[in-house]
């Protein structure tokens, strides 16, 4: 066992909240966002892929927007724990001697 | 018995053969297996397990069809069920798991150090769990029995008997795997007949690329007709409902008991992130392809049926007019048939696409085979939560502590097997009250536990009595609410669908106020909520984080 500096355990938490928060902020605005303002966007006459843009969020921008999201968040996380030095076997090894109600 | 009823029985019997011989094959033989799968699914694996405890019968069927009738308004359904994953990914899967318990209940008992808010968290679990398991079940009866042309009860029965053996033998182990093959079974059958509609209207076999088009053509079509276009927004509803329901679906689908479970069965913290990650890929793949078998099937009964003679309408129609799923109110001006005469029941869609475009028995039967997948293996994942329920937090966290390993798992076993027989004589006959609970299962879920599980984890100061306050509060909230908008009371125009963003509201505003009234949760408590913040290698004890630095090798 080793002391984590506080400075240190901060910014590691710090880092996660931010990353969370951008990421939520971006789902936010492709799904709420485009249809709070879906009205506007079927008149302004935008398209894509071939359909009026709210449409095209709704049925697969959004989706792929999420799923885009949820990947870099796994692999961001990742790097971020490397740099933080944290060994997943050993979080495996921990996470299975703990206690098992 | 004809021959697609044929094709349809073989395929669904071997899939079924399939499943039983998963679960013997990872049968549970510790409480560990019988819950969480020994906490060994790989997180890839798991995503596609996930994939298949969350897509029922309901998406399987009726989601395109929801779509094909409501236009953009039923995209609501598209976003709100695959963005819950952000939001349980983000700020629930991987505190959740490390916390390391077996449900939901439990978490919220022993992050509150509360039996009350255990009992609680227990009985709304099996509530809304069982509600929806009751529904995936009578849902399945339907399915089977409409297209093998038996009565449905006997598809319930069936459906009932397979799932109580291999839930019963398996656990959430066998669940897991049997998910796994239920998936790829459901979702190749459902991408299959939008390729082959594809290559058929657009000359492309990749539809989600090329089908925007089509989105287009049905818009000018309606234009000409004097309808409003498929696309315009909020044809059906306000605004304002349309954004009530998707953030009940979101809420919802990030607080139901059966998917956050799903995240208790792997490794670590970084294993839920993945999870979450694959479980939208392989759901995003559906619910991709939903629109697309909207827009497909819109445009085949907008040129091929509507405006043809009455007497005179394409092949295809007669069984599903047969069978009341398609019905023409009116004689038609001159003969001829008006889309506004047209009443089409949102489950055609999916089940007539492959006749429509003339795909033969067999990719008929695995629709069969794949519909049935997706209700066993939703109901599979429910099955383990209610039991749990019962089992782990009612019997052995609250009336027998001292019960063994083997006790505990006997008990397991005795109660998913009573829970399958009781959800299965209800859904013969299901009481008309569950369908319309099934519908509200995302606001009762959201408002209940939701903002519990987000502050729970996030928030040091949270007590259990403002947790409580909060859990119960939300609920009659959300009934209330659902109740009011049912005898035609509503507010800001939403509907009883959108009940969830009052019950969520409510219930936040009372975790909040009654903690910071109510004394301080100790500071073992804080401690265990701040550990949620770092991975399982560092810990944190007495204010100071520890990194344990002893090889993984």
């Amino acid at each position: 066992m080793k002391k984590v500096k506080k400075e240190v355990a901060d910014k590691y938490f710090k880092t996660r909240v931010t990353m969370i928060a951008i990421f939520l902020f971006i789902g936010f605005l492709v799904s709420f966002g485009v249809v709070f303002f879906a009205e506007q966007i079927n008149e302004s006459g935008v398209y894509i892929m071939g359909m009026p843009a709210h449409y095209y969020m709704g049925a697969q921008g959004a989706v792929v927007t999420f799923i885009v999201l949820l990947f870099l968040n796994a692999v961001i996380n990742d790097r971020v724990d490397k740099k933080f030095g944290i060994d997943e076997s050993r979080n495996e090894q921990i996470s299975k001697t703990g206690t098992d109600h | 018995m004809d021959q697609q009823a044929l094709v349809s029985l073989t395929l669904i019997i071997l899939t079924f053969a399939l499943y039983i011989g998963i679960s013997i094959y990872h049968r549970a033989k510790a409480t560990s297996d019988f819950y969480v799968a020994s906490r060994g699914v790989p997180a890839f694996w798991n995503g596609m397990a996930i994939g298949g405890d969350w897509m029922s019968a309901a998406s399987f069927i009726g989601m395109a069809g929801t779509v094909m009738l409501l236009g953009y308004d039923g995209l609501a359904y598209i976003m709100g069920w695959t963005g819950g994953y952000l939001l349980l990914t983000f700020l629930l899967a991987p505190q959740l798991r490390k916390y390391g318990r077996f449900t939901v209940p439990e978490f919220i008992g022993d992050r509150f150090d509360s039996n009350f808010a255990r009992l609680i968290g227990a009985i709304a679990t099996i509530i809304i769990s069982f509600t929806y398991l009751i529904g995936q079940l009578s849902g399945s009866g339907v399915v089977i029995g409409r297209l093998l042309s038996i009565p449905s009860w006997v598809g319930v029965l069936i459906g009932v008997a397979i799932i109580a053996v291999y839930a019963t033998l398996g656990g959430m182990k066998g669940v897991t795997w049997t998910q796994v093959a239920q998936y790829l079974i459901l979702i190749t059958a459902y991408v299959i007949p939008i390729v082959f509609m594809s290559l058929q209207i657009t000359g492309n076999p990749l539809p989600w690329l090329t089908y925007g088009n089509v989105v287009e053509e049905l818009g000018a079509i309606d234009r000409e007709l004097g309808l409003s276009e498929y696309f315009a927004p909020f044809d059906e509803g306000s605004r304002a409902q349309f954004l009530a329901l998707l953030f009940t679906l979101m809420i919802g689908t990030a607080a139901l008991p059966h998917v956050i479970v799903r995240f208790y069965t792997v490794a670590t913290m970084k294993a839920a992130r993945w999870s979450g990650a694959w479980a939208l890929f392989f759901i995003g793949i559906l619910y991709l392809s939903a629109p697309v078998y909207a827009a497909f099937s819109r445009f085949v009964i907008m040129n091929d049926v509507v405006g043809q003679p009455l007497d005179d309408l394409p092949a295809w129609t007669e069984p599903w007019l047969n069978t009341g799923l398609l019905e023409v109110t009116a004689s038609g001006e001159q003969g001829v048939l008006m889309w506004e005469d047209l009443v089409i029941h949102a489950d055609i869609v999916v089940m007539a696409t492959p006749e429509i475009a003339n795909l033969g028995t067999f990719v008929i039967g695995m629709i069969a085979a794949g519909a049935m997948a997706a209700a066993l293996s939703t109901a599979g994942g429910l099955l383990i939560t209610v039991s749990s329920s019962f089992a782990h937090d009612i019997y052995y966290r609250l009336v027998n502590p001292n019960a063994t390993d083997s006790t505990r798992l006997r008990a397991g076993r005795i109660a998913i097997f009573a829970a399958t027989i009781v959800a299965g004589l209800l859904a013969l006959d299901p009481p008309g009250v569950i369908t319309q609970i099934v519908a509200w299962a995302f606001a009762i879920a959201g408002g209940t536990f939701f903002p519990v599980l987000f502050l729970g984890v996030w928030w040091t100061r949270i007590n259990a009595k403002g947790a409580i306050a909060g859990m119960l509060g939300g609920l009659t909230t959300t009934l209330t609410y659902i109740f009011l908008a049912m005898n035609g009371f509503v507010l800001f125009g939403i509907g009883d669908t959108g009940a969830g963003v009052f019950g969520v509201t409510v219930n936040v505003i009372l975790v909040i106020v009654v903690s910071l009234m109510t004394e301080q949760p100790s500071q073992r408590l804080k401690d265990e909520a701040i550990n949620l913040r770092y991975p399982e290698q560092m810990t944190y004890e007495e204010g100071q984080v520890w990194l344990d630095d002893t090889s993984g090798k």
